[in-house]
């Protein structure tokens, strides 16, 4: 069920960041928010990393996608963490770069709620 | 006189920026243009980096739970594409200025999508703080954009509504957004 389901979204965009909150919190997954790479950790850190999956957009300031990916499995407690890029990118080059810096997956925006809830559900059980 | 070759090749090339498009300047000699009706056209510009680029979309975004995919006719999508191709070019979002245009209410007595869609992008660039350096919008004529994305320079005329063409959803391809790929 994801009501269980905890879901970190990284977005920079104040707008694509309501409209993820709107498309998760009415498919019953609980959210919480970042706005860049330094965001997300920080919440990570400040909430002792309780969060079941993440989607992550790719260009943000401070810290950007692959940046926060890297930065995330060098930490042994989010080395399992499912962790999905959602970017508006699609080239091959930049998804082998996120695959390899350790990301479940990639999504490309404009999203499809449905398709967006059926990849966290395969995800995380 | 003699004709000047150089003079000739000089003239810039004119790029049409149609509904559910996006384009950034290549940094070469351009204009990119447009014509509005009811659609709005966002130019940004981050006059460090000179870099400049215009998107033109039908609607604002879509209501919540319709379950509608914000795609190429929406100005979330398209408002994030083009700030997400001019950093690709070197754009900083925090240098970014704004012009905004369109939003005319074309048909009296019909729902006023233009000024929903100005509304939407007034909110949009303000939620993003991307200050907006002018914004012609609204009335009931159709206008002609010309953006120089090297100079940031805009011009914005009031022309006749039939050289605004129809608004209508773009079909997005079979193979669009919402593709998830697991590694």
């Amino acid at each position: 069920m994801s009501e269980n389901i905890h879901v970190l979204t990284v977005d920079d965009s104040a707008s694509m960041r309501a409209l993820l909150r709107a498309a998760l919190t009415s498919r019953g997954y609980n959210v919480s928010q970042a706005e860049d790479g330094v965001a997300a950790l920080e919440w990570l850190a400040d909430n002792n990393g309780g969060i079941d999956v993440i989607v992550t957009d790719i260009n943000m300031p401070r810290m950007d996608g692959f940046g926060l990916i890297e930065a995330l499995r060098e930490q042994s407690r989010f080395r399992d963490c499912p962790i999905l890029v959602l970017s508006t990118e699609s080239s091959d080059e930049k998804k082998a770069r996120a695959r390899s810096a350790g990301a479940t997956g990639w999504i490309v925006k404009p999203f499809d709620a449905e398709k967006l809830d059926s990849a966290l559900r395969r995800v995380t059980h | 006189m003699f004709h000047n070759p150089e003079t000739a090749i000089n003239l810039p090339q004119r790029i049409t920026v149609m509904q559910g498009q996006v384009y950034v300047g290549t940094g070469a000699n351009e204009i990119l243009t447009t014509v509005l009706g009811s659609c709005i056209a966002c130019c940004l510009y981050d006059p460090l980096a000179r870099v400049g680029g215009m998107n033109h979309f039908l609607l604002a975004e879509p209501s919540p739970g319709s379950g509608t995919v914000a795609d190429q006719n929406y100005g979330i999508y398209l408002m994030e594409l083009l700030i997400n191709q001019m950093m690709t070019r070197g754009g900083v979002k925090s240098r970014m200025k704004a012009h905004v245009y369109g939003g005319a209410n074309m048909h009296v007595g019909m729902t006023r999508i233009g000024d929903a869609n100005a509304r939407f992008a007034k909110n949009f660039l303000a939620e993003e703080k991307i200050p907006i350096l002018r914004m012609d919008v609204g009335g009931e004529s159709a206008r002609r954009v010309d953006f120089d994305p090297v100079m940031g320079r805009t011009r914005c005329r009031t022309v006749e509504p039939v050289a605004a063409p129809a608004p209508k959803p773009v079909v997005a391809p079979q193979t669009g957004g919402g593709e998830v790929e697991l590694f």
